[in-house]
């Protein structure tokens, strides 16, 4: 049965997030800086997490993974969004080539962002050369980037898409849109002359190791013609969502770093895929065996700048087991193998 | 379709079956092969073909209807690994909730380590996938546990993948080649001495011995225990294995709670005089050289008393069962001390057996631990006990003199019925096996009573009614005593059976209806329109009624009703 060795918790704390629209709440920071990829180049960015009443999904329906609604105000008010990008300008500068909005919900719904704080936001982001803004499909219409379009012309549009599935999408997340909605707004999008994000998400419930590589690599090659970036999210289990109910239930474990490896590996030559693995290494986060934890995370991350598969030279011996996960799993009917 | 599943043999919810897989006789409990027999069976949860599939939840309602399927899968097993409540829950739901001659499947759960309790807890099959996912761990695999393998280690293990070979220094995916073909040989072999174990009846104290291993398993016996009526149900009223009750975890067996309840809830009440006597190590009691002296110098004045035995782990045992199992046929570390827990439990037997009988005197022939348990029994009455033993030894002339002038004095005080110490024998058994007021419903007018020890029989002068039989010493009917118990207990412990004359064996399927208090084992009494039958149990009455395979009654007797 299972040993002290793997119950242990693995690292003390999360590893910190660095780009990714993921974070958890132990990090309760709501601005910070890195670095990203932008035409080709590695460039300085930043990130703002504005706290909004939160995502009208969430409050009424709600994905299996996501539990960021607890981080939302449901008092938030405009000026109350506006002050809270303006103060983090004031400290951070200007001085990037990105900036990535976050609200944890829909940047383009104009009950959680209200039109004036979203003009002010945009119009005093007017000169960067990419503002990353988030929002469902259903917001993406050709009103709304009409206005946005006055305001910023350098706005990429982030949709969660999660996965080109849309069984899965539907019964495994709950999202509640489907692929030709999000190829719908990415249509919009790209002709208002405005580029278009999609994440993708690496094992959400109810799938087995395989089924979750399986779908994240068709979810690339399926997303490639309608995206000018693609991100994997590799899932970590946030509190109050189904997921966790899940996970402390034994029937989920967040995904292999060693999948995530070669979802990138294999979709290399087509897309190009960015991928922060937050949490990675912890036992609610993307994980192996915890030995070679740090070591596979930094590559994914180092890949998601270069580009080039070369960065991946770790090898550990728990990859046979990972092989012998993907290939019996499903076995277990409805229970991950290891933890 | 017929069914491809049929249990042959059972020791509690444990049982020995045979499965038709893939063409071929498969003797469960047993772990599939190959990646072909999982691919095989998952296609099987899709489209039932040769096997009826069903894959269930560990929420299953055991209060539904029972999922009848030929093998029933336990969905996501392997979360239990670490959590003994939750796969307790589990695998007495998924058996409570299913067909008891659906074979339970539960995958990528078991290991040599664990094998011999999951089976214990009724899984019928298991898989080599945590033995592979070890071996890719590192791990090395036994009855006893776990090792990880690093530099140093060594496997001392003869079997074929490790003989000749120094595991630690090959390189590592010859490593885990060679500890998977370790660690599935090391789940057969392991199957091999459950099946041994089931087959011998022994599989509890194989399963206690196993348990010691990890905490985790301890925990897990400790959690089916709690299970009684579970293991209850599924218990053989005998065995022909001694029963060992060699660690704490035996207190619990179901067998001694059983035999505990049934002297308080089934006997009939006794009164008079009650002499209590340690227990010896020979067995029946009767038959050991301390109880052989203190009978004899007794003599003529047994006839007046009532004797009772205190004994670890039983509790009580009233003389007339001296030859029932368990109290015929179990076996104890003896170190003259007992621990807090055994000496509570027959504290507590013996306080209960006092008062559910009307006895007007006590007399205690103990020393040592038996002594301090009848004080505090006799403290927690309120009763008075007569200590017959005063220098600590009970066969000393001293102690053997006071008990006999102390027994002469009482009977000459209260003068007591004279009895024949035979027909005890029959009584507690008859009311043991039959349940309350059994005794006199057989044995209605005192009977005549011949026999040797302890073969008895009673007739009423012509035919005969019952007799102590077979290896096992119970009570066998003959059609004239079952007669008699069906005139006044109308149901219980019978089988009713579609219309035809039984013989030899009764199968489930002929079963209409049975007493689900039937045990296997159980002497019952077999009846339809036209016949009435006697027999032995072999299976439970609710599992005669629910099952569509397998022997249910072996018949003895059969006549014209």
């Amino acid at each position: 049965m299972k040993t002290a060795r793997a119950s242990r918790r693995r690292y003390p704390r999360q590893a910190a997030s660095g780009t990714s629209r993921h974070r958890t709440r132990a990090n309760d920071r709501l601005a910070w800086t890195g670095v990203d990829l932008l035409n080709g180049e590695i460039v300085p960015s930043l990130t703002v997490l504005l706290t909004t009443k939160g995502c009208y999904w969430a409050r009424r329906d709600g994905c299996t993974m996501c539990g960021y609604i607890a981080d939302a105000n449901p008092d938030a008010q405009s000026s109350d969004i506006q002050k809270q990008l303006f103060e983090v300008l004031a400290q951070y500068g200007t001085a990037f080539k990105i900036v990535k909005l976050f609200t944890s919900g829909s940047f383009l719904d104009q009950e959680e962002l209200p039109l004036d704080a979203r003009d002010a936001i945009l119009s005093a982001l007017a000169d960067m050369p990419k503002v990353i803004v988030e929002s469902r499909p259903e917001f993406v219409t050709s009103e709304i980037l009409d206005d946005v379009v006055r305001s910023n012309q350098h706005v990429e549009v982030a949709i969660g898409l999660e996965t080109s599935n849309d069984h899965i999408r539907n019964n495994s997340i709950n999202k509640g849109f489907a692929f030709r909605d999000f190829v719908r707004a990415s249509k919009i999008a790209r002709s208002a002359g405005l580029t278009v994000k999609a994440y993708l998400l690496l094992k959400p419930p109810f799938l087995t190791e395989l089924e979750a590589l399986e779908d994240a690599t068709q979810s690339i090659l399926d997303v490639t013609p309608h995206a000018d970036t693609i991100s994997l999210n590799l899932c970590n289990v946030q509190k109050g969502t189904l997921v966790e109910a899940l996970w402390k239930k034994g029937l989920y474990r967040p995904p292999w770093l060693w999948s995530a490896v070669e979802v990138l590996k294999r979709t290399q030559e087509t897309a190009t895929v960015i991928c922060d693995p937050v949490g990675g290494g912890t036992r609610r986060g993307p994980h192996n065996c915890g030995k070679c934890d740090r070591e596979v995370v930094a590559e994914i991350k180092e890949f998601s700048l270069s580009q080039d598969s070369a960065s991946f030279t770790a090898s550990c011996t728990d990859q046979m087991l990972w092989e012998f996960v993907l290939e019996f799993e499903e076995f277990s009917y409805g229970a991950p193998l290891v933890p | 379709m017929p069914r491809q599943f049929e249990v042959t043999r059972r020791d509690g919810a444990a049982r020995l079956g045979t499965l038709t897989w893939r063409g071929e006789e498969l003797t469960t409990p047993s772990s599939f092969e190959s990646k072909e027999d999982l691919e095989f069976l998952n296609a099987l949860t899709i489209h039932n073909a040769e096997l009826d599939v069903a894959v269930i939840t560990s929420q299953e309602d055991p209060k539904a209807e029972r999922i009848d399927a030929d093998v029933v899968i336990l969905g996501g097993a392997p979360r239990f690994s670490d959590d003994p409540r939750g796969l307790t829950r589990a695998l007495v739901r998924a058996r409570e909730s299913t067909n008891p001659d659906s074979a339970l499947y539960v995958p990528a759960l078991g290991t040599p380590n664990n094998v011999s309790l999951l089976v214990y807890a009724g899984v019928d099959l298991v898989d080599p996938i945590m033995a592979e996912v070890k071996a890719r761990g590192g791990y090395l695999l036994s009855a006893e546990g776990e090792r990880q393998f690093d530099a140093t280690s060594r496997s001392y293990c003869m079997c074929d993948a490790c003989r000749g070979v120094n595991v630690a220094d090959l390189p590592p995916e010859q490593r885990v080649t060679v500890l998977s073909a370790h660690n599935r040989h090391a789940l057969k072999a392991e199957l091999c001495i459950v099946r041994e174990n089931i087959e011998r009846g022994t599989l509890r104290e194989l399963v206690e011995a196993r348990c010691r291993t990890a905490p985790m398993l301890t925990a897990l016996l400790r959690l089916l225990d709690e299970e009684h009526s579970y293991f209850e149900r599924r218990s053989p009223i005998v065995r022909t294995a001694t029963l060992l009750a060699c660690s704490q975890e035996s207190l619990n067996r179901p067998e001694i709670l059983r035999f505990g309840e049934r002297v308080i809830e089934r006997l009939k009440k006794r009164d008079g005089i009650l002499l209590l006597l340690p227990c010896s190590a020979r067995k029946p009691y009767s038959r050991s050289r301390s109880h052989r002296i203190i009978l004899n110098r007794l003599d003529k004045l047994r006839q007046f008393l009532h004797e009772a035995i205190i004994t670890s782990p039983i509790g009580i045992v009233p003389r007339g069962l001296e030859i029932m199992y368990p109290a015929s046929n179990y076996d104890i570390p003896v170190t003259g001390k007992w621990t807090c827990d055994e000496s509570e439990w027959v504290i507590g037997r013996l306080t209960k057996y006092v008062e559910a009988n009307a006895f007007d005197t006590v007399v205690a022939h103990v020393s040592g631990p038996y002594r301090k348990v009848c004080d505090e029994a006799a403290a927690a009455l309120g009763v008075d006990l007569v200590h017959t033993v005063e220098d600590g030894n009970i066969l000393s002339s001293d102690s053997l003199q006071r008990l006999c002038a102390v027994a002469q004095e009482l009977v000459a005080e209260s003068s007591p019925k004279r009895r024949d110490l035979r027909f005890d024998y029959l009584q507690d058994l008859a009311d043991y096996e039959f349940g309350p007021h059994a005794s006199t419903a057989i044995f209605a007018e005192s009977p005549k009573v011949r026999g040797l020890f302890p073969t008895y029989y009673a007739s009423d002068g012509r035919t005969r009614i019952a007799t102590i039989a077979g290896r096992y010493c119970t009570l066998a009917l003959t059609i004239e005593g079952a007669r008699r118990y069906l005139r006044a207990i109308e149901n219980r412990y019978c089988v009713r059976i579609d219309d035809f004359v039984p013989k030899g064996t009764v199968f489930a399927i002929g079963v209409l209806n049975a007493d689900p208090e039937i045990r296997p084992f159980d002497e019952v009494i077999v009846l339809n329109e036209h016949v009435i039958a006697v027999g032995r149990a072999l299976m439970s009455g609710w599992e005669m009624q629910a099952s569509k395979r397998g022997a249910a009654v072996a018949v003895r007797h059969v006549e014209a009703r």
